[in-house]
């Protein structure tokens, strides 16, 4: 054994009072984290903001402390073993390697603080993926640099987003270009616009108000204005009691029936399918139905299946909706949308179609042998 | 305590393969196949690129300062951050810690004379420079703006630069994956006779699984950027939605890659970390079996998380779920790392010097990032933040407050080793404190900002934020100084620092054992081990290392 090994040091007063300091701290730190308004400068609008400011209150809360333990024993170490200025040159610390009871309790703690961070964490994540059917679909989507809505029942988009209070949302979010990102703070939820998908939140609305949306996926020159504050075009969802929601609605539907897009929708008897152009089709398809189909095999999905042969192709002699796949039952989902396992395809007045580009689209796509 | 089990000259790889040291200023230290040299060549070039790399980050700071903006337009800022954050990342970061702290030290840590393969590493170092005065040029021709992640479809809309910069990364990662092989074969191949892997020091392991992220997650970006060049240049559909593309294809594969690639710009440090540590403490690293181990743990559970960028992507429940928990058990072996270092010090002789002051940074404020990085596991709060500034906040934290500290630590531990003399610690405290205050203001407020509801990436923002925005960058001032004088103490103490001798922090790992600077082919004789190297109260566990302070005629070169 060589001569120049310092005594063992113990545990002695010091540590203890530092390790109480460091508690109390830690005490404090999570009594701060629990009773901290955040909702003074966040509103939590919708019921899940409760759940997902709870999760954080007890991330934060149990991070703190233990920040507060590393940095405060690195503290008292590093001031109270510090070499003096008597210290002999070739003076060592304590010559111990490990210890096993020791890295044994410090990969449990850590292991269990994990087992009930995700139990939390789980437990919140599913109560927000999996949500309550039979609610007000809404879409949002997005373009550089603004976002606009659809809504059952109105014709064309609109540009402001209004929920009733209280009623269960379903928001398919998606995108025209490149990817947005769609953001409330004050509901504490986000989902990516992605060009070709749809992406879904859904939540209840518990607060009235006006909130802000801001847009947190990099789209450009303009993204930094894709929000209330600078901006032109100042995104807000208004969170309304039904009343005022009715009456907004009803104001809108109005307003949109004689926007530019818009048509009477026709039963397809009406419609003469024969004659169609099918140049001004593939246009047309191009840009209203390319977002979501592919011109491929059927099982060649984007969002809903290829179209390739939808007319011939012998392995799916029916359409999605179960229908022989004959002109005038292609042309009736084009009408009337279409909502399956395959996916969500909008009606002819969301989609903005004409009857002529109806009847052009089912002319390209008999061409699509 | 095994017994030496192999003469003095026998293993150590190039012993019986020795060349005479080239003459002349080219063949010495330009085109020099010295795995030293080629170290202090990447060290040299990284600290220039980070230089333009810094003041990028001002002029952010800047126009940050005022919530409608103010010295850029939109597209100036946005190829401005964009080239930042691919310059700290790929042109800063991960070459200072492989290619330039590796290349420099790890082989004379396992008593190599060399790396495996000199010439590639050569070549390795010198695709960097110009990948990197590429990723500059691109400014000539507009530069990329959609960040250092370039998702598609918005990266194909960039100007032609774009595809500059996807080139420049590529070149990049074909050096990296160089030099992990490189890396990969010396450790495995060239270790010293009893270098047994338990008696390897802590830096070499950090290196040892770095080496394999290196060569498996830069294959995957490889073939990320092949496609965003072959779909800007020739317009091949990969992700482009409209004809059968998918945009979210870009993203799993650039974070197979980049979330493995964080690692690689945090395992070395905590190498350089585990150095440091005991030499100023006087103590054997505490759980030098389980630091070893949770390293592995971590590279390989990096490679399993890299959906945990994408929660709001879309990316289906039945995905979301696993990625959660295996991204959350990285805190075990991250916690187990950290919980050693600090048991460390205690009951240690504790020597206050600059590196030992940036190691302990380290430990407060990757300790502050680490834990930030579990809070962002939890989906339901990252689809709060994710995409704000508490992100930018808690990547700061992990790759200034981490992987910068761990160099910054590094670079003022192995500087005699490089220089032969000691930089100036009076300086060094000085910019410690600088930078700790300085980084602590810039990047602290960006994580309430960014919960308030400050997005990342943008040029203008809601003035109710400008407060906080002008405190952070005010402090952004106090770090760029620091950073200023850590680089003159460097520069100054090349002549006029300290001599340091062979070995001034009386460390116990091979590379202080030699002259400072150290010799070309390293040592005279290779050495043979035969125990772990931090035991400060016993004699040094090296054999045959008599003559290597004595002078002397250098090693003889063998007839071949």
């Amino acid at each position: 054994m060589p001569e120049n090994r310092d005594p063992v040091v113990h545990l002695d007063r010091g540590f203890w009072i530092a390790t109480t300091v460091m508690s109390v701290l830690a005490l404090l730190a999570i009594v701060f984290w629990v009773e901290v308004p955040i909702t003074g400068l966040m509103p939590e609008a919708v019921d899940k903001a409760q759940q997902i400011d709870a999760l954080f209150r007890f991330l934060a809360a149990t991070g703190t402390a233990l920040w507060i333990f590393v940095c405060g024993f690195i503290l008292y170490f590093a001031l109270k073993f510090r070499r003096h200025a008597g210290t002999p040159e070739n003076a060592v610390g304590v010559q111990i390697h490990d210890n096993n009871k020791l890295e044994m309790w410090w990969t449990i703690i850590p292991t269990v603080f994990v087992i009930v961070m995700a139990f939390f964490s789980i437990k919140i994540w599913a109560g927000i993926e999996f949500a309550p059917n039979n609610t007000l679909v809404v879409e949002a989507l997005g373009r550089q640099w603004y976002y606009t809505f659809r809504y059952p029942n109105v014709n064309g988009e609109v540009k402001e987003m209004h929920l009733p209070l209280g009623q269960a949302v379903t928001l398919q979010v998606s995108s025209y270009d490149v990817i947005h990102s769609f953001w409330i703070p004050a509901m504490r939820l986000k989902a990516d616009m992605v060009p070709g998908m749809i992406n879904t939140l859904e939540f209840t609305p518990t607060r009235a108000g006006k909130y802000e949306i801001i847009c947190t996926e990099f789209c450009g020159t303009f993204h930094g204005e894709m929000h209330s504050g600078t901006n032109q075009n100042p995104a807000y969802v208004y969170i309304d009691t039904p009343a005022q929601y009715s009456a907004w609605y009803a104001r809108t539907q109005r307003q949109q029936a004689t926007a530019s897009n818009a048509i009477s929708v026709p039963s397809t008897s009406q419609l003469n399918l024969a004659g169609g152009d099918a140049k001004a089709g593939a246009a047309v398809f191009s840009a209203k139905c390319s977002a979501c189909h592919a011109i491929g095999p059927f099982d060649q999905r984007i969002v809903g299946p290829g179209l390739k042969g939808v007319l011939y192709d012998p392995a799916h002699p029916d359409l999605v909706n179960g229908q022989k796949a004959t002109p005038e039952n292609v042309a009736k989902i084009l009408q009337n949308g279409f909502k399956g396992s395959l996916g969500q395809m909008p009606n002819q007045a969301q989609n903005g179609l004409t009857n002529k580009d109806i009847v052009n689209l089912v002319a390209y796509l008999k061409t699509l042998k | 305590m095994a017994a030496i089990t192999a003469s003095v000259n026998a293993g150590g790889g190039l012993a019986d393969h020795i060349h005479p040291e080239p003459q002349g200023f080219f063949r010495k230290y330009v085109f020099s196949i010295d795995h030293k040299i080629i170290g202090i060549q990447y060290m040299i070039t990284a600290f220039l690129f980070m230089i333009l790399g810094g003041m990028l980050a001002e002029l952010i700071r800047v126009q940050l300062m005022k919530a409608s903006g103010g010295i850029m337009t939109p597209d100036t800022y946005n190829e401005v951050y964009s080239v930042h954050g691919s310059t700290m990342v790929w042109l800063v970061i991960i070459p200072l810690l492989t290619g330039g702290f590796g290349n420099l030290i790890f082989p004379v840590q396992i008593g190599a004379r060399d790396v495996a393969f000199p010439w590639l590493n050569m070549l390795s170092f010198w695709l960097f420079p110009p990948a990197g005065l590429m990723l500059y040029a691109s400014f000539l021709m507009g530069a990329p703006t959609a960040g250092w992640t370039e998702y598609p479809p918005m990266s194909l809309q960039g100007a032609a630069g774009t595809s500059m910069w996807a080139a420049a990364i590529f070149l990049i990662g074909v050096s990296s994956t160089m030099t992990g092989i490189n890396f990969l074969v010396t450790i495995l191949k060239m270790r010293a006779p009893g270098m047994t892997f338990t008696r390897m020091p802590l830096f070499v392991w950090g290196q040892f699984v770095t080496a394999p992220l290196l060569m498996i997650a830069t294959t995957a970006l490889g073939a990320a950027l092949a496609a965003l060049f072959v779909q800007r240049q020739f317009g091949v559909a990969f992700f482009d939605p409209t004809r059968g593309g998918s945009p979210l294809l870009w993203q799993h594969m650039f974070w197979f890659y980049s979330h493995p690639a964080v690692y690689i710009m945090i395992l070395p440090a905590f190498g350089i970390i585990s150095e440091v540590l005991p030499t100023f403490s006087r103590k054997p690293i505490f759980g030098y079996k389980m630091i070893a181990f949770s390293s592995c743990a971590i590279a390989i559970l990096g490679f399993m998380v890299w959906a945990h960028h994408m929660f709001t992507s879309g990316l289906a429940p039945a995905l979301q779920l696993p990625f959660m928990v295996l991204t959350m058990l990285i805190a075990i072996p991250t916690g187990i790392k950290i919980f050693s270092w600090v048991a460390t010090l205690w009951g240690g002789v504790i020597r206050m010097t600059t590196s030992m002051m940036f190691a302990l940074g380290f430990l407060a404020t990757f300790t502050l990032g680490g834990i930030t990085g579990v809070f962002l596991a939890a989906v339901p709060f990252d689809l709060h933040v994710h995409g704000t500034y508490f992100i930018v906040a808690h990547l700061h934290y992990v790759l200034v407050g981490g992987s910068l500290m761990g160099v910054l630590a590094g670079l003022f531990y192995w500087y005699p080793k490089m220089t032969g003399r000691l930089m100036n610690e009076k300086l060094g405290h000085w910019a410690f404190w600088l930078f700790f205050i300085g980084f602590n203001g810039t990047f602290l407020p960006m994580h309430w900002l960014g919960i308030w509801g400050q997005p990342r990436r943008v040029a203008v923002y809601d003035p109710q934020f400008q407060g906080w925005n002008q405190v952070a960058s005010w402090f952004s001032f106090v770090m760029t100084a620091a950073l200023v004088l850590v680089l003159f103490n460097a520069l100054w103490s090349i002549r006029r620092g300290k001599k340091s001798g062979p070995n001034p922090w009386n460390a116990r790992t091979l590379e202080w054992q030699i002259p400072s600077p150290m010799p070309y082919y390293n040592f005279k004789h290779v050495p043979s081990v035969f125990a772990a190297p931090y035991d400060f109260a016993e004699p040094l566990p090296y054999k045959g290392l008599e003559e290597e302070l004595k002078g002397g005629p250098p090693p003889v070169p063998a007839a071949h």
